[in-house]
């Protein structure tokens, strides 16, 4: 199965260690800080279903106790057409 | 994650706000390039200044389209052509996520007619990437030469990209520049930011670049631009707008959207203003006599 990657109409802004994300042309904009970061770049690096298991790797975390946390964030990038 | 209750940087939402109208512009078919600050090339930007607001030159045309599109999506009128400045060459927008933006119908300085400035600098575009988005730009020479006649509008600034654009700039990219402001007929302004204006003392824009690169008062300001208006009745059309109030200045100044007595109020003030500076001129010239 294929990852995400950012929807069609969405723009970008690496800026100071902090990811800026926004659907055009109306916005708003989102900031992905840290850990919310992290699971953005990693669902766009590989497929969606090791996700949660590269994300708990990257952050010394079990799977399980993260795995809602992933999902239901991925789900709501999806959801507001940031990621697809 | 969070959304825009906190801060932005600037350069962000800069960024954000060219790839905003240019999805828009593309959208809807309309020709925009993206020109000063995040879309200058580097080489033409000091300090990688990305400039406090997005600009952008809309084929001539397409003005109306885009003015209607940025409406719908939430840009909201902050200065309009007329008020704007004193060359009405450009708009102003503001939106809630994005800041800033002027929409630019031509660019001062220029004599050649917009739509075929505006063919030129289209002839000779690049692609750059602002925010993930395929952004629209003017080559590498009209770059220069759009900071170059943006130049020559700011008085007693200290102009880094001119430097960069023009005097460490090679033979070749010189003539390259010099050609290009033939082919626009910019040639009063361009030497104006380059500092031979003297050399167009007969032009009949000359007076105007001497008080845009220079300063001067109102008075002088608007004598310069009725000498500049080709032929007597653009003249005059500018005449007569001297006396009228710039309304969306006023707005701005009172942080309300002015009452017919302010108008009234502002429009005794001008001419009194105008009069002022006259005696300060007539003052000015009897101590050095």
């Amino acid at each position: 199965m294929n990852g995400y990657r950012p929807g069609d109409d969405v723009g970008i802004v690496d800026h100071e260690e902090k990811l800026y994300v926004a659907a055009l042309p109306d916005g708003p904009i989102v900031v992905l800080d840290g850990i919310s970061a992290l699971i953005w770049d990693e669902a766009c690096a590989g497929p969606r279903e090791t996700l949660v298991d590269r994300v708990a790797a990257l952050t010394t975390a079990a799977p399980e106790a993260i795995r809602a946390h992933v999902d239901g964030f991925v789900a709501d990038l999806v959801a507001r057409r940031l990621l697809q | 994650m969070s959304e825009s209750q906190v801060s932005v940087p600037l350069p962000v939402r800069l960024r954000f706000g060219h790839a905003a109208v240019q999805h828009l512009a593309r959208q809807i078919g309309v020709d925009i390039l993206h020109i000063k600050g995040a879309a200058v090339d580097p080489s033409l930007r000091p300090g990688n200044y990305a400039g406090s607001d997005v600009d952008v030159l809309v084929r001539p045309e397409h003005v109306p389209a885009l003015d209607r599109a940025m409406r719908q999506h939430g840009w909201r009128l902050y200065s309009t052509f007329e008020y704007g400045s004193p060359f009405g060459h450009a708009q102003t927008y503001i939106h809630d996520a994005w800041g800033f933006i002027d929409l630019h119908r031509y660019f001062p300085g220029i004599r050649l007619e917009p739509e075929r400035a505006f063919d030129v600098f289209w002839s000779d575009r690049q692609e750059i990437e602002i925010a993930a988005v395929g952004c629209l730009v003017p080559g590498l020479a009209a770059q220069a030469v759009l900071l170059l006649l943006n130049a020559a509008r700011a008085p007693h600034q200290p102009r880094p990209d001119v430097s960069a654009a023009w005097r460490k700039a090679s033979d070749e990219q010189r003539r390259e520049i010099e050609r290009l402001v033939g082919r626009l007929h910019a040639e009063v302004a361009f030497a104006a930011a380059t500092g031979t204006l003297e050399r167009h003392r007969d032009a009949r824009d000359y007076r105007l670049w001497k008080v845009a690169s220079e300063g001067g008062s109102r008075t002088e300001e608007w004598w310069a631009r009725i000498t500049a208006a080709p032929g007597v009745w653009a003249g005059l059309r500018v005449a007569a707008r001297a006396p009228l109030v710039n309304v969306d200045h006023l707005a701005h100044r009172l942080g309300r959207i002015p009452r017919r007595r302010d108008i009234v109020l502002e429009f005794i003030r001008r001419p009194l203003r105008a009069v002022l500076e006259a005696a300060r001129a007539i003052a000015r010239k009897a101590v050095r006599r």
